[in-house]
């Protein structure tokens, strides 16, 4: 029997710092409904979920029914935690090196089922990972420690934004199944980015438009589901590259040498090895999809290409005609690729405007530390009309959304036009229009012949039509 | 144990030295790191500094190396798993010291001694040998062979910002020294310069100075205000919020994450933003208060510089070094017993004005403090630049520490040296400010002023605002802090 929880939101509008306003919100959550929360990117879906949850400032109107006991697992929350625990660690005046606070007591902070929260970590497969600090995990190991927290504190409502994004397909179906139990007790509010996605316990979405609830649809109404599904297939415009910097030009590369060449690479820390025995030829033109389970070392394997990964000194490995630990600086490799990853998302955390982000992509530099020529600025700008964020050069990247923030983070990674693209799960947190816009334009880029990409994803069906390789880890 | 370096120079030569201190040019680094391409650069100390500038150089496409001790090795310590983790070569001392065209040592002050002279009768003849700090040469008088060149490359942040800083594609603000006793071929500084670049500091600004400018100002700031003042306003802060009734918790959290947030707004625009950051009455009052202490302690700050100046102070210290650390473990041991450390910040809102609304006497002893550094540092013929550096702009980044886990994490985090130097200062400064605690409320420290009526009058607060505005220390703050500016936000 689902807690008989009855939200009643009327005329209600939100203030969040200044950033981001929800606005004139009406709104009945009534009991044994489930809520899928949709909407394009910036409109304020995961600002929905947040207000449910106590976050932001009512300026107008109210919102009753709440039960007391609320838990969120979102993007923000998530970056919020990682953030507090990186700032633990960023004023070690001397030669101090902190772990941080292990994911034990990560989940124990919000546990009120022992049990529950046992059998979840063995599920989630996080029972080796305990004692690792939670700061050191992969995006998508932090995920599922923010879930398995969530779901072992036993709220009265349960707030998920984004719960599946991340995750790869066999942690994604059986968190699907355990949701199937939850919400025979627990009414459920979901962010999603892809309807397509979403359970069919859900009975109820709202469709949220410009920081408000635009319309909702009970999910037994096919023809008001038809409309809904118009608005997801708005027409895409027409997307043409801007050119790269035509003075300003990259080194010309040897037209017969492989852009990567990897011979039996190993990643090994004193405790445990990611990989072994790994070789990887990539030859330009040649595209490839690399996939692999959380933790799989997809990330790392990545790293070891655009030289984040410090073990690319330690193994054969030759890019770009370099042949790695022989003197060249990883400016000169960096120069090549063009990176796109949650990771730099969260590490792009810069008050600069939207179109000195995309500058910053001729420099491979966060944040932006040369003078930029006309043409580049230029160039930006067109990267911007691509993105119909031209009217939005000046505003600060800081204040965009999650997914907004991705799009400006590829044009960003294509400005140069690089030899090489890495996409490490450039979909990750996108809906669906905007997903559609992403996908196409890596089409576009793969089938434009000057730029080879290496693309990572979990979801199979985010094919790609001119990505015929792939690479499977784990 | 040498004479010390500073005491055998001429008054001349001292005043030369502490007052060499330049803002380069990024021009002057066009060479890039061309002065260390192909040479072997080898890494003593794997803590925070030595792996994360290792990696820096690495990336600026250096040879970088570490040598462990053997028993460090055998055992398979942190220090070789943060090389050896990170690719790194590593190798004894006998192994890799003898092959190094350059040494960096980058281990605690407290090792110098025995690092550098286990190490000097295995370097290559015409090497060069590196430090990140200047105590070993200036105040132990640590004597090299002729024929080495001693230079220093200081990053005036702490090493997992070297690092994070480089990966943008920037750095951080970077001292560097040449030891004059010791340019035997002139080319300190060329080796210097490519260091600093290799590390990314020339991208953030460098500060060209000297081994005894930069020991005799890094010691004063980090005694006084940098960590001395953050300790003894803490217990008297605490202590005065307990004695005015004000729940223990909440006192607690104040002056725990109240120090990082009022040296927040100092680091964005220095003590007149910080001061800003009040009410006009509540900034009068600060300025007041900030006043009195200023007299109060301006002999403390001047016995600190001289203790420093005539190497009192570091024979002192390393009269306790000799002595097992006797005094400095029963000081740590006292910290640890005080009612500050041993109260848990309770689980209550405090906004980030609330910071400073109720956090008027913090202020106050920010403001004092930094500016009594300064002042007390100029005076006695240390730049303007260098003493900034080593008062106003690294404030911030100790209160950062307190924040994490209270006195105990600053004082385990600063080094030793920083650290007796503090407790030293804390004796002295505790008795010192009694009379002067003594009438304080709460109105001051724990509630706020709490007025219906917020005016001031005009003249006065024309008069309090021109004398935070025009003190020296904002002058050259303002200057330095645009030319970080400039770089970070180049449009």
């Amino acid at each position: 029997m689902v807690a008989p929880v009855k939200i009643e939101v009327d005329q209600l509008s939100v203030d969040f710092d200044g950033r981001f306003q929800l606005h004139n919100i009406s709104w009945r959550l009534g009991p044994d409904e489930h809520w899928l929360v949709a909407g394009p990117n910036g409109a304020g879906k995961s600002a929905l979920a947040a207000v449910l949850s106590g976050v932001g400032e009512i300026t107008r109107g109210s919102i009753t029914g709440v039960p007391a006991r609320v838990a969120l697992v979102s993007y923000e929350a998530q970056a919020l935690l990682i953030d507090a625990e990186l700032k633990k660690d960023d004023a070690d005046i001397l030669d101090v090196i902190s772990e941080g606070t292990p994911v034990a007591e990560i989940i124990d902070q919000g546990t009120v089922d022992k049990a529950l929260a046992a059998e979840l970590i063995e599920q989630f497969g996080l029972t080796p990972l305990l004692t690792r600090a939670f700061r050191k995990l992969s995006t998508g190991e932090t995920r599922k420690v923010m879930l398995v927290r969530a779901l072992a504190s036993k709220p009265d409502l349960l707030l998920l934004d984004e719960p599946f994004d991340g995750l790869d397909t066999h942690t994604h179906a059986m968190l699907l199944q355990h949701l199937h139990e939850v919400v025979r007790t627990t009414p459920t509010v979901i962010v999603l980015n892809r309807i397509d996605e979403r359970p069919d316990f859900v009975t109820h979405i709202a469709w949220v438009e410009a920081g408000t609830v635009a319309q909702c649809v009970a999910c037994h109404d096919t023809s008001a589901m038809a409309l809904l599904d118009q608005l997801l297939h708005l027409k895409l415009g027409k997307i043409a590259l801007p050119d790269p910097d035509p003075i300003d030009r990259l080194p010309a590369l040897h037209a017969t040498e492989p852009l990567v060449q990897i011979t039996n690479a190993s990643v090994k820390y004193a405790d445990n090895v990611v990989f072994d025995g790994l070789s990887w030829t990539i030859n330009a033109g040649e595209h490839w999809q690399l996939t692999g389970p959380n933790g799989s070392g997809k990330t790392c394997l990545l790293s070891l290409i655009t030289g984040d990964h410090p073990q690319c000194y330690v193994n054969d490995i030759q890019v770009f005609g370099f042949q790695r630990g022989n003197g060249e600086s990883i400016w000169e490799i960096k120069q090549f690729i063009g990176y796109v990853s949650t990771q730099l998302q969260w590490e792009y955390r810069v008050g600069t405007s939207l179109r000195n982000v995309i500058v910053s992509g001729f420099y491979d530099s966060i944040g932006l530390y040369t003078k930029p020529n006309d043409t580049q600025l230029a160039i930006a700008n067109e990267w911007l009309a691509v993105l119909g964020m031209q009217h939005r050069a000046d505003e600060s990247f800081t204040q965009l959304s999650h997914g907004d923030k991705r799009l400006l983070l590829i044009a960003r990674a294509m400005v140069k036009h690089p030899p090489l693209l890495i996409l490490d799960e450039p979909c990750l947190g996108l809906d669906d229009m905007n997903r559609r816009l992403v996908l196409a334009l890596i089409e576009r880029i793969s089938a434009s012949g000057n730029t080879t990409v290496l693309y990572v994803n979990h979801h199979t069906e985010d094919k790609v039509i001119g990505i015929e390789r792939q690479l499977a880890l784990g | 144990m040498g004479t010390n370096y500073f005491n055998s120079l001429s008054l001349r030569e001292q005043l030369e030295q502490l007052g060499e201190c330049r803002f380069m040019h990024l021009d002057e680094f066009t060479d890039g790191v061309d002065a260390l391409k192909g040479k072997k650069m080898v890494v003593i100390g794997c803590g925070a500094q030595g792996l994360n500038q290792g990696l820096n150089l690495r990336d600026s496409g250096l040879d970088v190396s570490y040598a462990l001790r053997e028993a460090a090795i055998l055992e398979k310590r942190q220090s070789w798993k943060n090389a050896t983790d990170n690719g790194f070569t590593v190798g004894t001392y006998e192994e890799l010291i003898p092959t190094a065209d350059i040494v960096l040592n980058l281990t605690p002050d407290k090792q110098h001694t025995a690092v550098v002279t286990a190490v000097m009768p295995m370097m290559k003849k015409g090497s060069c040998l590196s430090y990140s700090h200047g105590f070993n040469i200036v105040e132990e008088g640590m004597q090299v062979r002729d024929d080495i060149t001693v230079i220093m490359v200081a990053p005036k942040c702490p090493g997992s910002e070297v690092r994070a800083e480089y990966v943008r594609g920037f750095g951080v603000p970077t001292l560097i020294a040449v030891h004059e006793s010791n340019d035997p071929n002139g080319i300190g500084l060329t080796l210097a310069k490519a260091y600093a670049v290799g590390t990314g500091g020339h991208k953030a600004g460098v500060l060209m100075s000297s081994f005894v400018a930069e020991v005799k100002s890094d010691l004063m700031g980090e005694q006084t205000i940098l960590c001395g003042m953050l300790q003894t306003g803490s217990l008297l802060c605490f202590d005065k919020m307990i004695e005015e009734g004000i729940d223990a918790g909440y006192a607690a959290k104040l002056i725990q994450y109240g120090w990082e947030t009022v040296t927040e707004a100092l680091k964005y625009g220095g003590v007149t933003n910080m001061m800003d950051r009040l009410s006009n009455p509540a900034k009068i009052r600060a300025f007041e208060l900030a006043e009195s202490m200023k007299d109060i302690l301006r002999p403390l700050y001047h016995k600190h510089q001289d203790d420093i100046m005539t190497g009192h102070f570091s024979a002192t210290m390393m009269a306790d070094w000799a002595n097992d650390d006797k005094e400095l473990l029963g000081w740590r041991a006292e910290t640890a017993e005080t009612a500050f450390e041993k109260t848990a910040p309770g689980d209550v809102e405090i906004s980030e004005q609330e910071y400073f609304d109720h956090g008027i006497l913090m202020v106050a002893m920010v403001k004092a403090g930094v500016e009594l550094a300064f002042e007390t540092m100029t005076d006695a013929g240390i730049i303007a630049d260098s003493a900034y550096y080593e008062s106003l702009h690294e404030t911030p980044l100790i209160a950062n520490t307190i924040a994490r886990k209270k006195l105990h994490e600053m004082n385990a985090t600063i080094s030793d040296t920083a650290e007796y130097g503090c407790y030293l200062y804390n004796h002295a400064c505790v008795p010192l400010l009694a009379d002067f605690m003594k009438p304080l409320k709460s109105d001051v420290i724990g509630k706020g002023l709490q007025l219906d009526d917020l005016g001031v009058d005009n003249a006065r607060l024309i008069e309090v605002n021109a004398a935070i505005r025009y003190h020296p220390v904002e002058a050259i703050g303002s200057e330095l802090r645009g030319y970080m500016a400039d770089m970070k936000r180049i449009v």
